[in-house]
């Protein structure tokens, strides 16, 4: 409102209104809800917030531009650091991109082996989401119970790739031969460890069965859906207008999952549904990244059971020289599309690497959808877009 | 293929390429001569899967509004830097006759189907503006914002083109190619140690799949 | 007995109470709240079960820096931990724990109760404004809002009670308690209030207690989340202690009282009345004990109301259905 109209209003009024100026609230980079280095500079009118400006960038590590002076191995290890709890799942894209540049394909054995460690790598995304969601809106226990069987899931990507959170697994052409069971066993392997079959079946037990328990305990909890049911609500043309991908837009009732779409492992062997829901609001975004989880485990059984034998690695030249072109590839990402366009001069660094990170675009929805929220939404809201902040940087 | 690698580095890598690639380019550069014809754009190119429609920076909003409507998801937007003055990385092979510009990239993706394609216009690198999508495409603010102050290109219309990464009294513009990686300068890339001795090796060795894992390792 | 001495020894002995019972409660949420979450929790202060980790806790806080902002007005925040601890010690003052194990039983003992624990809002708003945090503020201002409203359930359901018991005084209440209601094949049955129709009343007075203790899923003046620690922001050290112990303390002299209204107090049945100042403690212990796991119980298993929805529970529904308990208690009382 307008200075002269707020007189207006005032001289029109029985009693004289106070003018009350909107508090600025910061909150952040250091506040517990923000999930690390994001920072909201909020305009708040008692508890509603009236203007939201983001400040991101406290972690901006110039990926993009460190990608110019790495060759294409070496950015492997660059690209799992940005969305770091899925980190296998954000190498996948690259590393085809770049075959796709090369002309070479992995074999079957390490397209599978690499479908399986990305839905692994989604199943924990999904429950560290699970975990922390709740704890946004003030439960602790999910907590504990959804990260200690992310353990499991851990456990599984550290036995194959020797890392828990940046597998650094992929190669052109294929995976790295395995030092069977990660750093637990130092004996020479080549191929998935032993019984890792076996154990990744008994791990999708215990996903169903958390699933179940987070189903009981949180998403039908009365005071739960009091929270969410009906906040944050993002309509398919904003969601689409804004770029949001993923789980996010599942939610808001487009069907659009990159796995089902893009042929860059294969899906298209495996029986799964897409996940959506129709109201797009935190209940629903919530409540689908459960039913993403059941999903995976839907996958990963059925992906171990079919898993053919055969080589891990395919024939690539020893200096990896990419041929002068570009291409975009992209990837369904725990939270949405993650996309390279590597732009390649012919040489052995790409001339230019763009990352399509995926919470940049899934956040860049906030100041519309914070418009006129009220703080404890706003933790709400925020919450349930799922977001890293190594994501949103790079 | 119109693009296609001319300077080959060895010669698996172009057959193999070009194999793997004539094979669904056809119907590919069949749908992008179609968008080409709806929008009125200037042409495109297709490779490696990848859409690219040319359009021309004059009728950048016009026709990105236009293509939304059959490619619903605005994605990303972003720029390349094809520039004589390379700091780091290595430089374009014919660097002479580069025609030094800026490419702006914009891709949208159809949620029905895989379709997809990244407009590109390619705009003056002296005096580089162009139109923004942010009045009609919210989503495009801060991807114009991280553009701005990562190249410097001005986004006539956004009306909140603040530094969005970079701190706000940053001079400069990072993703130039002008621009140095100054920690680089300052101490080298120990990386490099790795790589450096590599060309000597017999180029192409095939490596079988027991005895690869040097390739790459500790990178 | 010497009045100096009697009161000395009252003194001691309550805040000795206080302060180890709030050691122990807070040893059971800790050792509670991990069991519930499928943690071990305290394991290895004191050898065995982690017995001391509460103790090591106090001592740690009471080491660190005693911090306090720029912009803050020292003397109203530097008092306001104590004029929250004192409305809280000062409650168990009128709590029987036997027939004589009384700090003094006044005539008008659940209104002083319900008028000196009200203080603590004050010393929360207190904190809330001299921090010259907006965080501290906006938490001191939701516990002043959600305090007031939720005062009044919690008098509206001791009231009902009051009615029925025909005394204000806290030990009329536990012998209003204590008589015998019916008789049974020649076994005299005596009741306490909770069986004897205030349900309603106890099950609103223990949800405005949770309310009044700031805990979840009322505890929206601290919301971890969304106001990093509410009023409680930039305390430290000791001051800090004296919050978190008042937290404690409050629990169990809210659970006390619940228990002396509802639960029938320090007795028992099968007590003759020689003993029942012997074993009156202990029967007040245990009844406490249950109330306060039912406290811990909640607040590991439930997340945080809104703002909004919190006063909308209780203007909405606590406060009418709490009216309507009053009357039909009244009507009860002068019709039978």
């Amino acid at each position: 409102m307008t200075d002269l109209a707020m007189i207006h209003r005032s001289e029109s009024a029985v009693s004289i209104e106070l003018q009350t100026p909107d508090m600025t609230l910061n909150i952040g980079p250091q506040h517990p809800s923000t999930h690390g280095v994001l920072r909201l500079i909020a305009k708040v009118a008692g508890e509603r917030v009236t203007d939201v400006e983001p400040v991101i960038g406290y972690m901006h590590r110039g990926y993009e531009k460190l990608s110019e002076v790495r060759t294409y191995a070496q950015i492997t290890t660059l690209v799992n650091r940005i969305d770091w709890v899925a980190g296998f799942a954000s190498e996948v894209p690259f590393i085809i991109g770049v075959e796709k540049l090369m002309g070479v394909e992995a074999p079957p054995r390490a397209q599978y082996i690499r479908m399986i460690l990305t839905e692994l790598a989604r199943m924990a995304s999904h429950l560290v989401f699970m975990s922390s969601y709740p704890l946004e809106l003030g439960a602790t226990t999910p907590l504990m119970y959804a990260l200690r069987e992310r353990e499991y899931i851990l456990e599984l990507i550290e036995e194959v790739t020797g890392g828990r959170f940046h597998p650094n697994f992929n190669r052109v052409g294929g995976v790295k031969p395995v030092y069977g069971g990660g750093s637990m066993t130092k004996k020479w392997s080549l191929d998935l460890p032993e019984g890792f079959l076996q154990r990744a079946r008994d791990a999708m037990d215990r996903m169903e069965q958390i699933c179940d328990d987070i189903d009981t305990l949180v998403s039908d909890n009365e005071l739960i859906k009091m929270r969410t049911v009906g906040i944050g609500v993002i309509p398919r043309d904003k969601a689409l207008e804004y770029g949001l991908t993923g789980p996010n837009l599942r939610a808001s009732g487009v069907a659009y999952d990159l796995r089902k779409v893009e042929n860059l492992l294969p899906y298209d062997e495996i029986d799964f549904d897409i996940a959506v829901r129709q109201g797009g609001d935190c209940y629903d975004r919530y409540v689908l990244r459960i039913e993403e989880v059941r999903q995976s485990s839907r996958i990963v059984r059925q992906a171990v059971d079919q898993i053919p034998s055969g080589p891990l690695q395919t024939k690539v030249p020893r200096v990896l020289k990419a041929p002068r072109g570009q291409v975009y590839s992209r990837g369904e990402n725990p939270k949405g599309e993650f996309g390279y366009h590597i732009v390649s001069e012919g040489a052995r660094m790409p001339y230019r690497l763009k990352i399509r990170s995926t919470s940049f675009s899934n956040l860049s929805i906030l100041p519309w959808i914070l418009q006129d929220a009220l703080i404890p939404d706003l933790v709400a809201i925020m919450g349930s877009l799922d977001f890293v902040l190594g994501d949103v940087d790079r | 293929m119109s693009d296609t690698p001319d300077t080959p580095t060895t010669e698996t890598d172009v057959v193999e390429a070009a194999e793997h690639d004539g094979v669904e380019t056809g119907a590919l550069q069949q749908w992008a001569d179609a968008l080409v014809e709806e929008l009125g754009a200037l042409g495109s190119t297709v490779e490696f899967d990848t859409v690219r429609i040319h359009v021309d920076p004059a009728r950048w909003v016009e026709t990105i509004n236009q293509a939304r409507k059959k490619l619903e998801l605005f994605s990303w937007l972003s720029a390349i830097d094809w520039s004589k003055d390379v700091e780091v990385g290595d430089p374009v092979d014919d660097v002479d006759t580069l025609e030094e510009r800026f490419e702006v990239l914009c891709r949208l993706s159809s949620v029905e189907n895989a379709d997809g394609a990244i407009f590109v216009a390619v705009i003056d690198r002296e005096n580089p503006f162009i139109d923004s999508l942010m009045p009609t495409i919210g989503g495009a603010e801060w991807h114009e914002r991280e553009a701005h102050e990562m190249f410097g290109i001005d986004f006539v219309g956004n009306t909140n083109l603040i530094p969005l990464y970079l701190p706000d009294d940053f001079i400069g513009n990072p993703l130039l190619k002008s621009y140095p990686l100054l920690s680089r300068e300052v101490k080298p890339w120990p990386g490099d140690v790795d790589v450096e001795p590599m060309p000597e090796l017999p180029e192409i060795e095939a490596t079988d799949d027991v005895e690869s894992d040097t390739e790459g390792e500790e990178s | 007995m010497n009045f100096w001495l009697e009161l000395i020894i009252k003194l001691v002995a309550i805040l000795g109470f206080v302060l180890t019972g709030a050691l122990v409660v807070i040893y059971a949420e800790l050792k509670a709240g991990s069991h519930m979450q499928g943690r071990i929790g305290p394991y290895y202060a004191g050898v065995r079960w982690g017995w001391a980790q509460p103790l090591a806790d106090g001592l740690k806080f009471l080491q660190k820096e005693d911090l306090s902002p720029t912009g803050a007005d020292r003397t109203i925040y530097g008092l306001a931990p104590y004029v929250v601890m004192m409305s809280t010690i000062a409650v168990f003052v009128v709590i029987p724990f036997g027939p004589d194990m009384v700090g003094r039983d006044l005539d008008l003992g659940i209104y002083f109760i319900l008028a000196i624990s009200s203080l603590s809002v004050l010393g929360i708003l207190m904190a809330g404004w001299s921090s010259a945090n907006k965080y501290s503020l906006m938490g001191g201002l939701r516990a002043a809002a959600q305090l007031i409203a939720y005062e009044l359930p919690l008098v509206l359901a001791a009231a009902a009670v009051v009615v029925q018991a025909g005394t204000m005084s806290m030990n009329g209440i536990v012998l209003a308690q204590s008589e015998t209601w019916f008789t049974v094949a020649g076994i005299d049955v005596a009741m306490p209030f909770l069986l004897k129709g205030q349900i309603i009343s106890f099950i609103i007075f223990m949800i405005a207690v949770v309310a009044e203790l700031s805990r979840i899923p009322f505890d929206m003046p601290i919301a971890e989340s969304e106001l990093t620690m509410g009023y409680l922001t930039e305390y430290s050290g000791i001051r800090f202690t004296m919050f978190f112990l008042g937290e404690y303390a409050s629990m169990i002299a809210f659970s006390a009282i619940a228990a002396t209204l509802f639960l029938g107090g320090y007795a028992a049945p099968g007590v003759p009345d020689g003993l029942a100042n012997l074993v009156g403690p202990g029967v007040m212990l245990l009844k406490i004990a249950l109330l306060v796991f039912v406290i811990i119980w909640i607040r590991w298993t439930w997340p945080r109301l809104r703002e909004d929805q919190l006063q909308r529970l209780a203007w909405f529904w606590l406060i009418p259905i709490a009216l309507a308990n009053i009357a039909v208690v009244a009507i009860f009382k002068v019709v039978f």
